[in-house]
């Protein structure tokens, strides 16, 4: 079983370019969900979710009311095409 | 390096609000996340984000202008395109992922999918592991096979038979179980359960009282009053039931063994009496009556 890599806060911003306290404020706001929440360190998984949720803030000037409306839909878009290249593989 | 005013479809001269504008109408249409799968608008928005890197705020902008390609802008370009060699969020959420996957918690996508494809949906991942449903069927016993037990055999609608074993004293509504009969599972799941609803019907004169049976039983006033021995239904058959002298109507009499249930835990008949009188009183008959009324009246409210 593969075990996701994790990286600490300060290198996952560093990788996807946000800053730490940026990334602190997507946690609290519960938009990012760490794979290891206690030590605040993020896989693969959860930098793609900040990179998004930057580029939805930063280029598309979504705020903050309308960004877990946002997210919540995008889960269950991916969700639903998961489900449907599942079901006609 | 292609030019980023072309890039973003807007002049040399074009207010820093004017680029952005026009960055997040083309990122719009372009993101990743909102074309899944299209590589070919993937590649644009790469493109699109760099010249905007490029041009994006009035710093970068001056030094791109001042034709300036120096070494941190250069970096700065290598460190946007590592980036976004990495899995866009939708790349990270197609095998399952822990966000997508927490929205389908709870929520019933198979029976949605079911209704959507149909009978005809092709299966074959492992994943879409699935248990068949389970499958309800009603069946009507006749009192006495509820009472004693009895096997029965039904055919499913699949075609296969299904042996019911009725246990004596079964419950009305009572669903039992045959674990794995129900409908087939998905890609190598489990089948479902499937349950037969037992229906007890009615039998005329006999009513259960849990595990008891309760039966009237008419009896004449000569009976009633001398007591005697008469033939008393029971779902075993007929028995003889001795009745003491001097019963009333709604005396309740009790035969052991008679109700539901097998062997030690076999319930009792509980047998009512019910005094009738003649269909049409002979006269002589009534005379009599009043003879012995006249010798042994008595006031029955007082009694």
């Amino acid at each position: 079983m593969n075990i996701p890599l994790r990286k600490k806060l300060e290198e996952s911003s560093e990788s996807c370019g946000v800053p730490c306290e940026m990334i602190i404020h997507f946690i609290e706001a519960e938009w990012i969900s760490p794979i290891d929440r206690e030590h605040r360190m993020l896989d693969d998984e959860d930098e793609a979710r900040v990179k998004l949720i930057w580029e939805l803030r930063e280029d598309f000037g979504v705020n903050d009311e309308a960004m877990p409306i946002i997210l919540h839909l995008l889960d269950q878009l991916n969700f639903f095409h998961w489900k449907i290249k599942q079901s006609i593989l | 390096m292609n030019d980023p005013y072309k890039m973003l479809g807007v002049s040399s001269s074009a207010t820093l609000d004017e680029i952005k504008k026009a960055y997040r109408k083309l990122a719009k249409s372009l993101h990743p996340d909102l074309n899944p799968g299209n590589k070919e608008s993937e590649k644009k928005f790469k493109e699109v984000s760099h010249a905007f890197d490029l041009i994006g705020t009035a710093e970068a902008r001056a030094k791109f202008d001042r034709g300036e390609t120096d070494d941190q802008q250069r970096q700065k370009y290598e460190e946007h395109s590592q980036r976004q060699k990495q899995n866009s969020f939708y790349d990270s959420q197609q095998s399952y992922g822990r966000y997508s996957s927490s929205f389908g918690e709870g929520f019933d996508g198979e029976e949605l999918f079911s209704s959507i494809f149909g009978g005809g949906r092709r299966r074959g991942s492992s994943q879409m592991k699935t248990a068949g449903a389970d499958e309800l069927y009603q069946l009507e016993v006749e009192f006495r096979e509820a009472a004693l037990g009895a096997e029965k055999i039904i055919t499913l609608p699949n075609g296969k038979k299904l042996q019911v074993k009725i246990p004596a004293g079964v419950e009305d509504g009572k669903k039992l179980r045959f674990k794995g009969l129900g409908g087939s599972g998905h890609g190598n799941g489990p089948a479902g359960d499937a349950y037969v609803q037992i229906h007890i019907k009615r039998l005329e004169g006999f009513t259960r009282k849990g595990v008891d049976i309760e039966t009237e039983v008419a009896v004449s006033i000569f009976e009633a009053i001398t007591g005697g021995e008469i033939e008393v239904p029971t779902i075993d058959g007929v028995v003889m039931m001795k009745i003491p002298s001097g019963v009333c109507t709604g005396t309740k009499l009790r035969i052991k063994g008679k109700g539901m249930g097998q062997g030690d835990s076999r319930g009792n008949q509980i047998v009512k009496l019910k005094i009738v009188l003649p269909k049409n009183i002979d006269p002589d008959l009534a005379e009599s009556i009043k003879n012995l009324q006249h010798k042994f009246d008595y006031n029955p409210r007082n009694v």
